[in-house]
C-alpha cells in the first residue's frame, strides 16, 4: 500500500483566512468583556472532539463536568484518522466546530500547529511534567503513556532485554510487527527507533534481515505473539499487560534502551469558540486528578507522582527514547517509503 | 372508478420503479461515472482507469483478486460437484441433516468463517492440543498464508456452488441413469459421456458465481490476507477509506468500479449460462430428484465420505471457534480449569455490543419487513398480463438482481458518493447514520426477499386477480385481499432469508458503520482486529446459534412454500 501523509497537506485558502480572522475575533471579545468575568468559572458550551474509546471519553468528560457544572461538554469520538477526515473537512468549509481535540498522537498536533490551527495555553501548570512530553510554546499537552515494547511468548527460547535481542539468531523469522502504515502509534515507533542514535535504521534493516513481519495493527501483532504463530513482537503495552493478569502465555518487556510512546495530546483550536472552558478542560486532564482517572482506566498516567496501573513498572523505572514531533512530521513520508521498500506495503 | 383503481396500480409501480432506481441502480451508475471520470479533467474514461491500474500496489491487489477468486471458484465447484453428485447418486440417511449441515456455510458470514479456522489450526489450537497434533510454538499458522485464504474461500463459497449442480441433477430424467446403466455404462462413463455433458452449463454458472462471490469476500480476505501479506481489491478499498476518509473519495470510487465491472461481467455471463442450463431435458418418467425422495437404505462409503467432509469442514472450526470463547484469553489452551464463561458475560455487559445486536436486528429486521412489503406488488407486476407493465417492473427486478451480485463493498463506497453530501431540501447527511446503512441493506438485499416472492405469484392463478377486478375490488383491496395473503408464506420467508443475511453481514457495513451506529458484523470484526480474540469468538458463537435456530425455524415452513425457497430443506 502506498500512501501519501493526508494529515500534513498544505493549508487551503480557506483554512489561513480562518486562522487570520481568529485571533483579532477573540481580542475583540476580550476586550468587551469585564475584567472579573476573565475570573469567573468557565461556562457554557464546550466542543470535544476525540479519539478515546467510547467508555474513556464518557468518563472523562464526567469527571470534567463533575468539576465545572456550568460547561456543558458535547463530545464526538471516532478514531484517529476519521476524527482528522472531518476536522479537516470542516477547516476547509471554513466552520471547524471543535474547540478542544483529544487525539492519538503528538506528531498530528504537530501539523495542526505548523498550520496554525492550535492556540496556546501558557499558564498551563507543566512544571512536574517530562518537558519531552510536552510542546515547548503550550500548543498540545500529552496526558498519557501508551508505550511500545516487546512482547514474547513464555514458551520463545530467548527473553529479550533490549532491541537488539531480536537481532540474534534465535529470532529469526519470529518477529512480528504493526505496520506503520495501518498504526499511528507503529509510525511513531518507527520514527524514534530510527531517529535514536544507538539503533537508526540499521536496526529496521536487520529486522528486516530477521525476516520480520510487518502487517496490519496492534491486535494482529499481539494474536500472533499470543497464539504463537510468532515468538516475539513490537506492541502497545495494554494489550499483553491486561492479558497476562488473565495467564496468557507472554509477557512484556520495556527494553533498557527505552520505549517510545504515544501520548495522547490535548489541544485548543485557534478558532474555539469557549477558550476559557477550553483551557480548564485541559488544566483539568493534566491535574494530578485528570491522571489519577487515566491510571483508573488503566493506563499509564503521563504525571510522574500517579501510580501506574496494576502490572507496569513504576513510573521512573520506565526510560521514554527521545522524540521529535516535528522531525518525524517532516519524515514521515520518507519514512513511510523506506519502510516499504524493507518489509514490503 | 375503475380509472382511479389503475390511477392507484400505475402510481404504485411508478413509485416503486422510481425508489429501486435511486436506490440500486443509481448509486452503480454515480459509482461507474465517477470511478471512470475523476474530475473533469480527465480526457477520457478509461484514463482515469488505466491511471489507477498503473500504481503497482493496485495491479498487485488485483492480480491477488484474480488469481484467489479464480482457484477458489474452481475448487469449490469441484469440490461442490463431488458433493451433489454422491448426495444424488449414492443412497444416503438422514439425507435432509446432512444438506443442511453442507449448506449451512453458506450462512455463516465470512469474518466469522476466518476467526474459527484461525483458531482451529494455529500453535495454540484447544482441539489440536487435545489431539497431540498442534504445532510447536513458532510455526506459522497455515491457514494465514495465500493457500490458506483460498481453501477458504472456495469452502465459504462451495454451497453456492453444491446448490445450483445439485438442482440441475435433480431435474435430469431418472430413465437416463438407468438407461445407461442398463447399456452396460459403469460409473466413470456415466459420469463422463452423460451427466457431465448436461451439468455442464450448471458447472460454468457455479464457477462464476462462486468467482464473484470470492471476489467480492471482505471477511477472509481482511482477517487472512492482511496477515499473510496477500492484499487483495476489497482490502485495499476498506484500508484506503479508513486511512484517509472520505476525502480519497475518487480514488476508491475508481478501484470499486474496477471490482464492479470485474463483477458485472461475470453476473452477465452468469445469468446468460443459467438461462442455458434451465432448458432442462423432459422427465416424462421422473426426475433424479422424485427418486432421491423416495429411496431408502443406505451405502456406508458414501455416508463416511459426507459426515467426514461435514466434521472437518464445519465441525472442527466451528468447535475450536467455540472453544476460543471459553478461554480467559487468547493464547491459553481450554481445560476443566480454564473454561470460562466471563466472554459471554461481557457481551452482554458492554454498552457498545448491546449497542450492535440492537442496531443489527433494527436494520435487518427493518429491511426485512419493506423488502416483504414492497414485494408482494413487485412480484405482481412481473407476473402481470400487461407487456408493458411486466417489462417495467422485471427493469425494477434486474437492478435489484446487479446491487445483490456486485461485492457489498462496491454498493458500500456508491452509496458514501450518493448520500455523503447532504440531501436537498432537508440539508442533512445521510453518511454514518444508521438510516444510510438500513437503505444499504433494502438495495443490496431486496433480489434476496424478493425471490421467493415472483416466484410464488408466477404459480398464483392468474384468474383469481381477474375475478377479484371484475368484482369491482380496487388495487389495494386486492392486493390486501388476493395477493397478500395468498404470498405471506414466500414473503416471509423472502424476510427471514434478508434477515439472515442481513444481520451479522459485514461486507456492507464495513465501510459505512461509525461510532453508535455499530453492526453486530463491524463489531465482531474489530474486536478481533483490535486482538481481542475472545470476544469476537463468543460474539460469533451467539450469531451462528441465532442463524441456525433462524434456518431451523424456516425449515419447518418449507412445505408451505414453492421448490427452492428454502435451499437447505
Amino acid at each position: 500500500m502506498v500512501t501519501s501523509p493526508s494529515r500534513s497537506g498544505p493549508a487551503t485558502p480557506a483554512a489561513s483566512r480562518t486562522r487570520a480572522a481568529a485571533p483579532r475575533l477573540t481580542g475583540l471579545a476580550l476586550a468587551l468583556l469585564p475584567a472579573s468575568a476573565l475570573l469567573a468559572a468557565p461556562s457554557g458550551p464546550l466542543v470535544l472532539y476525540t479519539s478515546q474509546p467510547n467508555a474513556d471519553a464518557q468518563a472523562t468528560v464526567d469527571a470534567f463536568e463533575a468539576l465545572h457544572p456550568e460547561v456543558e461538554v458535547e463530545w464526538f469520538r471516532d478514531g484517529t484518522t476519521k476524527v482528522m477526515a472531518k476536522l479537516r473537512a470542516e477547516i476547509v468549509a471554513g466552520d471547524p466546530r471543535p474547540d478542544v481535540l483529544l487525539i492519538a498522537d503528538s506528531v498530528t498536533m504537530e501539523s495542526l500547529e505548523r498550520d496554525g490551527h492550535l492556540q496556546a495555553h501558557p499558564d498551563a501548570d507543566t512544571d512536574v511534567y517530562d518537558p519531552a512530553l510536552m510542546d515547548e510554546e503550550h500548543h498540545w499537552f500529552s496526558t498519557k503513556l501508551i508505550t511500545t515494547g516487546i512482547v514474547y511468548n513464555t514458551a520463545a527460547p530467548m527473553v529479550p532485554e533490549s532491541w537488539t535481542d531480536l537481532l540474534k539468531p534465535e529470532a529469526s523469522g519470529q518477529i512480528a510487527m504493526p505496520s506503520p502504515l495501518t498504526s499511528g502509534a507503529a509510525t511513531i515507533h518507527m520514527a524514534t527507533l530510527t531517529g535514536s542514535e544507538a539503533l537508526g535504521w540499521g536496526y529496521y534493516e536487520g529486522l528486516a534481515e530477521q525476516r520480520a513481519l510487518a502487517q496490519g495493527g496492534n491486535g494482529g501483532t499481539y494474536k500472533a505473539v499470543a497464539g504463537g504463530e510468532k515468538l516475539y513482537g513490537f506492541v502497545v503495552d495494554f494489550l499483553p499487560i491486561r492479558s497476562m493478569a488473565d495467564g496468557a502465555p507472554v509477557a512484556f518487556v520495556f527494553p533498557t534502551e527505552g520505549v517510545s510512546a504515544v501520548t495522547e495530546p490535548v489541544a485548543i483550536l485557534s478558532t474555539a469558540g469557549n477558550p476559557e472552558a477550553a483551557r480548564a478542560f485541559v488544566d483539568f486532564l493534566i491535574s494530578a486528578d485528570g491522571q489519577q482517572l487515566a491510571a483508573d482506566m488503566g493506563y499509564l498516567p503521563a504525571h510522574p507522582d500517579i501510580a501506574p496501573p496494576p502490572g507496569f513498572p513504576a513510573r521512573d523505572e520506565i526510560t521514554l527514547m527521545p522524540f521529535d514531533p516535528a522531525r518525524a512530521l517532516e519524515q514521515e513520508r520518507d519514512d513511510k517509503e523506506r519502510f516499504i521498500e524493507l518489509f514490503g506495503g | 372508478m375503475r380509472g382511479g383503481y389503475r390511477a392507484i396500480e400505475r402510481g404504485t409501480l411508478a413509485t416503486l420503479l422510481v425508489l429501486i432506481c435511486l436506490l440500486c441502480g443509481w448509486p452503480l451508475i454515480a459509482l461507474l461515472r465517477l470511478g471512470a471520470l475523476p474530475d473533469v479533467e480527465a480526457v477520457s474514461p478509461l484514463q482515469a482507469i488505466l491511471d489507477t491500474l498503473s500504481g503497482r500496489s493496485v495491479q498487485r491487489a488485483l492480480w491477488h483478486s484474480l488469481h484467489s477468486a479464480s482457484l477458489a471458484a474452481l475448487i469449490a465447484t469441484l469440490l461442490g460437484s463431488v458433493l451433489a453428485l454422491t448426495m444424488t447418486l449414492a443412497r444416503v440417511r438422514a439425507r435432509a441433516v446432512l444438506v443442511f449441515l453442507l449448506l449451512l456455510p453458506m450462512m455463516i458470514p465470512p469474518h466469522v468463517t476466518a476467526i474459527a479456522w484461525t483458531q482451529a489450526l494455529g500453535p495454540s489450537s484447544s482441539l489440536l492440543g487435545w489431539l497431540g497434533l498442534a504445532p510447536p510454538p513458532g510455526s506459522p499458522n497455515p491457514v494465514q498464508t495465500p493457500a490458506g485464504l483460498v481453501a477458504l474461500l472456495a469452502l465459504q463459497h462451495l454451497p453456492v456452488a453444491l446448490l445450483l449442480v445439485q438442482t440441475t441433477l435433480r431435474g435430469l430424467p431418472a430413465d437416463l441413469i438407468d438407461a445407461a446403466r442398463m447399456a452396460g455404462a459403469g460409473q466413470a462413463l456415466l459420469l463422463r459421456r452423460i451427466l457431465l455433458p448436461l451439468l455442464l452449463p450448471a458447472l460454468i454458472a457455479a464457477t462464476t458465481l462462486s468467482f464473484i462471490a470470492a471476489l467480492g469476500n471482505f471477511g477472509i480476505n481482511a482477517l487472512i490476507g492482511i496477515p499473510a501479506r496477500y492484499t487483495t481489491l476489497p482490502v485495499l478499498i476498506w484500508q484506503r477509506l479508513s486511512s484517509f476518509g472520505p476525502g480519497v473519495l475518487g480514488e476508491i470510487a475508481t478501484l470499486a468500479a474496477i471490482l464492479a465491472l470485474l463483477a458485472l461481467v461475470m453476473v452477465l455471463l452468469s445469468w446468460w449460462l443459467l438461462a442455458r442450463a434451465r432448458r432442462s431435458v423432459p422427465a416424462s418418467g421422473g426426475t433424479l430428484g422424485d427418486r432421491v425422495r423416495s429411496e431408502g437404505g443406505a451405502s456406508t462409503a458414501a455416508e463416511r465420505v459426507l459426515w467426514s467432509f461435514v466434521l472437518a469442514t464445519l465441525g472442527f472450526p466451528l468447535l475450536s471457534l467455540l472453544a476460543g470463547s471459553l478461554v480467559p484469553t487468547y493464547g491459553v489452551a481450554l481445560d476443566a480449569s480454564t473454561v470460562t464463561l466471563r466472554h459471554y458475560v461481557e457481551v452482554f455487559g458492554q454498552s457498545v455490543t448491546l449497542r450492535a445486536f440492537g442496531n443489527s436486528a433494527f436494520a435487518a429486521g427493518l429491511a426485512a419487513a419493506l423488502i416483504a412489503l414492497v414485494s408482494i406488488p413487485l412480484a405482481h407486476y412481473i407476473n402481470s398480463g400487461d407487456a408493458r407493465v411486466r417489462r417495467l417492473a422485471s427493469f425494477a427486478a434486474v437492478q435489484a438482481d446487479l446491487a445483490y451480485a456486485v461485492p457489498g463493498l462496491v454498493m458500500s463506497v456508491a452509496f458514501i458518493l450518493v448520500f455523503l453530501e447532504p440531501l436537498p431540501l432537508v440539508q442533512v447527511s445521510l453518511y454514518g447514520t444508521l438510516t444510510l446503512i438500513i437503505l444499504a441493506y433494502l438495495a443490496v438485499f431486496l433480489a434476496v426477499g424478493l425471490k421467493p416472492v415472483a416466484s410464488a405469484a408466477g404459480q398464483l392463478d392468474t384468474t383469481l386477480d381477474e375475478a377479484a377486478r371484475l368484482n369491482g375490488a380496487g388495487f389495494l383491496r386486492r392486493m390486501a385481499r388476493v395477493h397478500a395473503p395468498l404470498l405471506l408464506p414466500a414473503a416471509l420467508s423472502g424476510a427471514v432469508l434478508v434477515f439472515l443475511t442481513a444481520y451479522n453481514e459485514i461486507t456492507v457495513s464495513a465501510l459505512l458503520w461509525s461510532s453508535g451506529n455499530e453492526t453486530i458484523g463491524s463489531v465482531i470484526f474489530n474486536y478481533e482486529d483490535g486482538g481481542y480474540t475472545t470476544l469476537a469468538a463468543a460474539m460469533a458463537v451467539l450469531t451462528v446459534l441465532a442463524s441456525v435456530a433462524l434456518m431451523l425455524a424456516l425449515s419447518r415452513f418449507a412445505r408451505r412454500l414453492p421448490a427452492g425457497v428454502v435451499p437447505w430443506s
